[in-house]
């Protein structure tokens, strides 16, 4: 069998730089995007039917 | 483009599918590319580089046999694979001499395979020749009657169909000897 | 928001002027085939426990064997029950978070009866022994083409359904299900048709990349999604954090495909893929720890709602157990790890706590809510529902917690070649035996909420009349 011992090596730290460099643009996208706004979170209250049952979740 | 994937479904969807296939390639595609040995059927004439021996397909009667093994699920209870594991070499070895391990050319021709993921009884990558016809004819019987203890259902239509038994018993012989590895006196006595 | 009721609330009635009437027809045909096939392969589930304690019974039946009745096992569970089950409650939820009908009943119910068909087929041929060899795939291939053409008919309706929705921002449910439909797409595909391409280690390969995403990618992502919808439906509070929701959806999207190796680790297969699967099976902690946090986060100062909330109790177990399986299955990937316990009874304690302990407890739960309402009846028995809480919940720990502690011993001895193996089978018999009273118990759980679903759906209590 091959020796794949320096291959993997620089997989795994090429593939973290990638990860890394993954996690930064999405930071940067998610602010761009107003995830971090006061609306942000506006999706999850759509699980309940009714505006009442909705405010009381708000509030709760 | 965040928003957009999380307001639009076919985004949601094209970006899940696209993370989905990255890991889905590299993990069942390229690997048979890099790795080339596991398509290579076992082939040794040189005793310096480990046991030696060929692997063979199996003929008529032997895959009729493995058919049997399929349907009666015996895999779901015997693995066929001797792990990197000490004990495992131990376990599949042959009057004190220890069993290689298992490599992918020793399967080339399994279809499909049966390396298993439950170990209820022992590992058969290495059975063949180990018991003879009269002992698998005792044991299909009732397991108990040669291992006490045992608690492998019987299998007595195997047995009294003597062209099953005949087929099944052929398979089972052919268990691991692709590699030439042990002491010749085949059977337990 | 607009109300959104069920067609059976109203009653013959006329509905509340505004409101979106759901018809259910689909989800409610669904919900009672899955209920019913949990009952049959529930016995099925005692024998086979029963054979390891005596492995003579029934065993000259050739279609009663062993060897048979444990794919109908697997396979009735998974794609009868559960799938099934969480198919149900997919159609109930998803018009309702979309705000919309489903996109069509006609098509639901047709899936519903295509549905039947194969799982029936499936009883057949996996006691007649009609057996692909290939585990989570046995059955035969016009079996296959079948369930193939069913995820079609299913993930399009949804499709359809979530395209027509009227809120834009989707919940973090609709994701998974999408997630659900369109992996589940793929890892079927590679599981029982590319491996009919290939042989031996490389077939190996895909079948195990199709066996751990079968749960990784069909059961986690609709699990979750019933999770993500109906714990904050059952507790009248608002999830913890969308955002945190998300990233589990896209770390789980991204993860979960490259563990397959790690099912043949030590095995003949190449050293650096199983590592990277060993590297990927830990990063699974990311996705699980995101979704078990959002949910222990919801509940914060709501607890005390566990005391009588049937549905919530269950959702609750099942993320325990959740954040149990899924800490053994990067912990067990480990390879010092993996030599003990690979292999032994403790895969089966493992693999329980996924499917039972986690997943179907989500989906019981589900049933629970859901039953009630697509029918516009009153739970027939609140006291029966607690009871096969605790019936599932004692033999499921039973089962769990024995067959780990049995799967270390077992591993330990093996790992001692100077005992015979003949000596760790009889050293496993009590743990078989404790395995089998459990299972009873868990039986006794199946038996007391198919009854309590059934009484409800047949029976005449009828919903009060709520202000």
């Amino acid at each position: 069998m091959a020796d794949y011992t320096w291959p993997s090596i620089y997989f795994a730290y090429s593939y973290f730089v990638l990860m890394v460099l993954g996690a930064l643009v999405f930071l940067i996208r998610t602010v761009k995007d107003g995830y971090w706004g006061a609306r942000g979170e506006d999706v999850k209250y759509q699980v309940f039917d009714s505006h009442e049952e909705r405010e009381e979740g708000r509030t709760s | 483009m965040l928003r957009k994937a999380d307001t639009s479904a076919t985004w949601a969807a094209i970006i899940s599918l696209v993370l989905f296939f990255i890991g889905g390639i590299l993990t069942t595609v390229v690997p048979p590319l890099v790795d080339t040995t596991w398509a290579k059927p076992f082939e040794n004439a040189d005793p310096a580089k480990g046991p030696t021996g060929k692997l063979t397909p199996l003929n008529e009667l032997q895959l009729q046999g493995r058919q049997i093994y399929i349907r009666e699920g015996c895999w779901y209870c015997h693995t066929q694979q001797t792990r990197t594991l000490l004990a495992d070499t131990k376990r599949s070895g042959w009057k004190g001499v220890d069993s290689p391990v298992s490599t992918p050319d020793e399967f080339v021709y399994d279809d499909p395979h049966l390396f298993g993921t439950k170990r209820t009884g022992p590992d058969l990558s290495r059975v063949g020749g180990k018991y003879d016809e009269q002992w698998h004819r005792t044991h299909f019987r009732n397991p108990r009657d040669l291992v006490p203890g045992s608690i492998m259902p019987p299998y007595p239509w195997l047995v009294e169909d003597a062209a099953e038994f005949k087929a099944i018993v052929a398979y089972m012989q052919t268990l691991g000897r692709a590699k030439d590895w042990r002491p010749d006196n085949d059977y337990e006595e | 928001m607009q109300e959104q009721i069920s067609r059976a609330e109203i009653a013959g009635g006329a509905a509340p002027s505004g409101a979106l009437v759901h018809e259910d027809t689909t989800a409610k045909w669904f919900l009672v085939s899955s209920v019913a096939y949990f009952f049959i392969v529930g016995i099925v589930a005692v024998v086979i426990a029963a054979k390891f304690v005596w492995p003579e019974l029934m065993s000259t039946i050739p279609a009663m064997g062993y060897g048979r009745l444990r794919p109908l096992h697997v396979n009735g569970m998974l794609f009868g029950w559960l799938l099934a089950a969480d198919m149900a409650l997919t159609y109930y939820l998803i018009p309702r978070l979309c705000g919309v009908r489903l996109w069509s009943e006609t098509l639901g119910k047709a899936t519903a009866i295509l549905w039947n068909a194969i799982i029936l087929g499936a009883v057949v041929s996996l006691l007649m022994g009609w057996n692909q060899g290939l585990e989570y795939a046995e059955l035969p291939l016009p079996l296959d083409v079948a369930v193939v053409v069913a995820w079609i008919m299913y993930g399009f309706n949804l499709f359809m359904t979530i395209s027509q929705r009227r809120y834009p921002a989707m919940y973090v449910s609709i994701w998974y299900v999408m997630g659900t439909i369109l992996w589940t797409a793929f890892v079927y595909l590679t599981g029982n048709f590319a491996v009919l391409f290939t042989t031996g280690v490389n077939q190996a390969n895909l079948n195990w990349m199709y066996v751990h995403n079968a749960v990784g990618l069909i059961f986690t992502p609709v699990g979750l999604a019933l999770a993500y919808y109906f714990i904050p439906k059952a507790s009248n509070t608002p999830l913890y954090s969308h955002k945190l929701s998300m990233i589990g959806f896209w770390s789980l999207a991204f993860v979960y495909v490259w563990t397959g190796a790690h099912h043949m680790l030590h095995g003949p297969i190449s050293q650096w893929l199983q590592t990277i699967a060993i590297a990927f099976s830990v990063m699974l902690l990311i996705p699980v720890w995101a979704a078990v946090y959002n949910f222990f986060a919801t509940m914060k100062g709501q607890w005390h709602q566990l005391r009588d909330n049937v549905p919530l109790k269950f959702l609750m177990s099942g993320v325990v157990f959740y954040l149990l399986t899924c800490f053994q299955g990067p912990m067990h990937s480990l390879r010092a790890v993996n030599a003990i316990v690979s292999k032994t009874d403790w895969i089966p304690g493992h693999a329980h706590m996924a499917v039972l302990g986690a997943f179907s407890f989500f989906a019981i739960a589900g049933a629970y809510y859901m039953v009630p309402r697509v029918w516009g009846k009153q739970l027939y028995s609140d006291s029966l529902a607690n009871w096969s809480y605790w019936m599932w919940m004692i033999g499921g720990i039973g089962f769990f917690v024995t067959l780990w502690l049995g799967g270390f011993w077992q591993g330990w001895q093996w790992n001692n070649p100077a005992i015979p193996f003949i000596d760790t089978v009889v050293a496993l018999e009590p743990v078989w035996l404790v395995r089998f009273f459990s299972g009873i118990l868990m039986f006794a759980g199946i038996l007391f909420f198919s009854y309590n679903i059934l009484a409800t759906v047949l029976g005449e209590k009828p919903k009060p009349t709520a202000a």
